[in-house]
């Protein structure tokens, strides 16, 4: 795997770019703006560009300008924004257009190397990462005639599993359950939920996190 | 005829001093007693009558002409009056010397009885034709002066000045010798005789004139625009052409209220002008016909009036610049904390929690390479729990400090994560497709936050609403919540807070809590 690093703190992005290669992963370029990120990006093609949604010069919207632009440009390089903060709406926003390839992750993650690195791939792979974080605060959220209330603790846990990303095989191992069992709660989440069942993992997470934010 | 013009002239002399008007009727009083000496048996007194036998015809013009001033104002006046003291006076003379008169004339050189009569005929007609320009120049001189909005007084005056008329028909009446001479003189004097009443109210009449000085008070009162003060001092001053000058002390000159430079008239010439002080501090000037110096009390009461206006004008504009100023400065300090805690946020961002990140991940780093140490490991996992929590902490005093994603995504991503963690249902409705000014953003911000921690925490509702709306210019941010109500409005509060956001930025705050009827917040902040 080839990945391409937008990080404006050198301490970050150098330990990032260490972990990485630890795990052999190929780094092709380390970016501390979005405009030497878009230029190794069109160079190197890499398989992920990870973007800190915070660049320079002025620290507001540069990093997801950036990360949509690509995916709009280089459908085949995928994205994983980090950000210090927990935005829901900014992540609905991200993933507004589609979830595929789409990942946004709060920067704490990275040290959670195991979970960190299987996001990256996921992601890279065409999937989804959300931050576990987005997903609880949407499943949190208070709703009239909560429909939520009529799932069970262990369908709550896929749902929350389902909606940071995870594929039926990554719930199943997460969860200790086999394959088959992961997809009866799946299927039986949708039927409750009233949700039409789609086809890719990214796309059922893009449907789930709508329902989530209404 | 003597008397009433003496009474009067004393009575005008001590209550106007300054006017010359009063000697004047007191010598046209003595005038008309030195003509009535002619009908004296004895030759001296006789002779002196004689010589002032037609002077009263003149006087009693130069009276009319010169009322109230007593001054004879305009060139044409000065001629026609010295044309008639010369006719009256002079020709008489040369009467005497002829002989005219008969026996009793102490003055005859030669007795040419038709030449002294020719001349006479002449004399009166002239006199008369005098008096019926006296007329007109009175008429053509009350038009546009400063005279003619005292209309009742005037008329009353003018009205008199039919006694000229008389006076003319009277001197041809002599000179053709009309039979109905006698009725004639008789309407003549009685008008003529009654005239000084009539100066005397017009004189007097500032008495009068304080009711407009009370008129012009309650005007003041109602607070009119400075455009319209030298209309009301117009009016109070009954002077049309009264005109409003102000003194500048920054340029030591005086200009209109449009700032144009005004010269103030100079004495003696055709305007005259009263300084408006206060506190001994010269405010304005009003530049008046200088007829109204004569009214020295209405004068003093309408300056004194405006002094009070116009410094009551100038500390209200004194008070609207403060509270500009102040309205300034409080949003000064807002942005300038605003902008502290937004540079705090950047550096806790940038710095601190950045290289907490990068201390975790190091750690991570570290205990992969540890081995199988587990008390090592423990204790590295226990530090990099720690630096999650310290994280957490950061970044919660990070977002309060100041909601970074509103200045970079705007209020409908932001207020997405605010309501995602309201602790109710909230209904959140942002119609508002592009950015607006971040002070307005950020205050908007506040306030939806703000009222959904009120409400959380004070309200018991079961869910609430949120709407934003751009209209008329404004930002119009709604909350409402189908609580308790009676939320605590008052200083200290979290609202009176917002109040201060929202009113720094020139808007309004509104909240409506009924108790038991929910509370609804309502937020207008302009915005271009």
């Amino acid at each position: 795997m080839r990945v391409a690093i937008a990080e404006d703190s050198v301490l970050l992005r150098e330990g990032l770019a260490r972990l990485l290669q630890d795990a052999e992963i190929e780094v092709v370029g380390r970016s501390g703006d979005t405009d030497d990120l878009l230029l190794k990006v069109r160079s190197y093609e890499p398989d992920v560009a990870i973007v800190d949604i915070r660049l320079p010069p002025t620290h507001t919207d540069e990093g997801l300008r950036a990360a949509l632009q690509i995916r709009a440009d280089h459908p085949n390089v995928a994205v994983l924004v980090l950000s210090q903060y927990v935005e829901v709406g900014l992540a609905l926003k991200l993933l507004s257009e589609s979830a595929e390839g789409v990942g946004y992750l709060l920067k704490d993650r990275i040290s959670d190397v195991d979970d960190f690195l299987e996001s990256l791939r996921r992601v890279a792979d065409g999937g989804s990462a959300v931050d576990p974080k987005i997903v609880s605060a949407l499943i949190a959220r208070q709703r009239d005639d909560d429909p939520l209330a009529t799932l069970t603790p262990r369908e709550r846990e896929v749902l929350e599993l389902m909606a940071s990303g995870s594929s039926n095989q990554g719930i199943a191992d997460r969860l200790v359950i086999t394959l088959r069992a992961a997809e009866k709660y799946v299927s039986s989440i949708f039927g409750k939920l009233g949700l039409p069942s789609t086809g890719s993992e990214s796309r059922r997470v893009l449907a789930v996190l709508t329902f989530l934010r209404s | 005829m003597v008397l009433p013009y003496v009474l009067a002239g004393v009575v005008a002399w001590w209550r106007r001093p300054d006017s010359r008007f009063g000697p004047l009727m007191v010598i046209a009083g003595f005038a008309t007693f030195l003509s009535g000496l002619q009908w004296s048996n004895q030759a001296l007194p006789y002779t002196i009558g004689f010589v002032f036998d037609l002077v009263p015809a003149v006087i009693f013009l130069h009276v009319f002409l010169a009322f109230p001033s007593g001054r004879l104002e305009r060139r044409p006046e000065r001629w026609l009056v010295g044309v008639g003291y010369l006719v009256a006076v002079g020709l008489q003379l040369v009467k005497l010397l002829l002989g005219a008169g008969g026996p009793d004339n102490l003055a005859a050189v030669v007795t040419e009885t038709s030449a002294a009569n020719t001349i006479e005929d002449f004399q009166l007609i002239t006199l008369s034709a005098v008096c019926l320009a006296g007329i007109v120049l009175l008429f053509t001189g009350r038009r546009g002066s400063a005279r003619a909005l005292r209309r009742s007084v005037a008329l009353l005056v003018d009205s008199f000045a039919l006694g000229l008329v008389a006076l003319a028909v009277l001197l041809l009446a002599g000179a053709f010798a009309w039979p109905s001479f006698v009725t004639i003189q008789r309407i003549a004097f009685g008008v003529i005789g009654l005239a000084p009443v009539a100066f005397l109210i017009g004189l007097l009449n500032a008495r009068l004139a304080r009711s407009s000085v009370a008129d012009l008070l309650v005007q003041l009162h109602a607070d009119p625009p400075p455009a319209e003060l030298p209309a009301l001092f117009a009016r109070a001053l009954r002077d049309p052409s009264v005109e409003l000058a102000y003194w500048l002390p920054e340029f030591e000159a005086w200009a209109d209220l449009s700032g144009l430079p005004v010269e103030l008239p100079e004495d003696g010439s055709a305007r005259a002008s009263t300084l408006i002080e206060r506190d001994g501090v010269c405010l304005a000037a009003l530049i008046h016909d200088p007829s109204l110096n004569e009214e020295r009390e209405l004068l003093d009461a309408v300056s004194a009036a405006a002094g009070i206006a116009l410094e009551n004008g100038r500390l209200q504009a004194d008070l609207r610049a403060r509270l500009e100023e102040l309205r300034g400065s409080r949003q000064r300090v807002l942005e300038a904390g605003q902008e502290e805690r937004k540079r705090l946020e950047r550096n806790l961002h940038d710095g601190a929690q950045q290289r907490l990140v990068a201390l975790s991940l190091q750690l991570r780093m570290l205990e992969q390479r540890l081995g199988d140490d587990p008390e090592s490991r423990a204790q590295i996992d226990q530090a990099r729990q720690e630096i999650a929590a310290s994280l957490e902490e950061l970044r919660d005093i990070a977002h309060g400090l100041h909601p970074a994603v509103v200045t970079g995504y705007g209020l409908a991503v932001a207020l997405e994560s605010l309501v995602a963690r309201a602790p109710l249902p909230v209904q959140l409705d942002v119609g508002l497709d592009e950015r607006v000014d971040e002070p307005v953003e950020v205050a908007a911000y506040y306030v939806v936050s703000e009222s959904l921690a009120n409400i959380g925490k004070h309200a018991r509702a079961t869910k609430a609403s949120v709407a934003i709306a751009r209209n008329d210019g404004q930002l119009v941010v709604e909350i409402v919540d189908d609580g308790v109500g009676g939320a605590d409005t008052e200083a200290g509060s979290g609202l009176r807070g917002l109040a201060d956001r929202v009113e720094a930025l020139d808007g309004r705050l509104r909240v409506w809590t009924p108790r038991g009827g929910g509370t609804r917040v309502r937020a207008e902040l302009p915005c271009e």
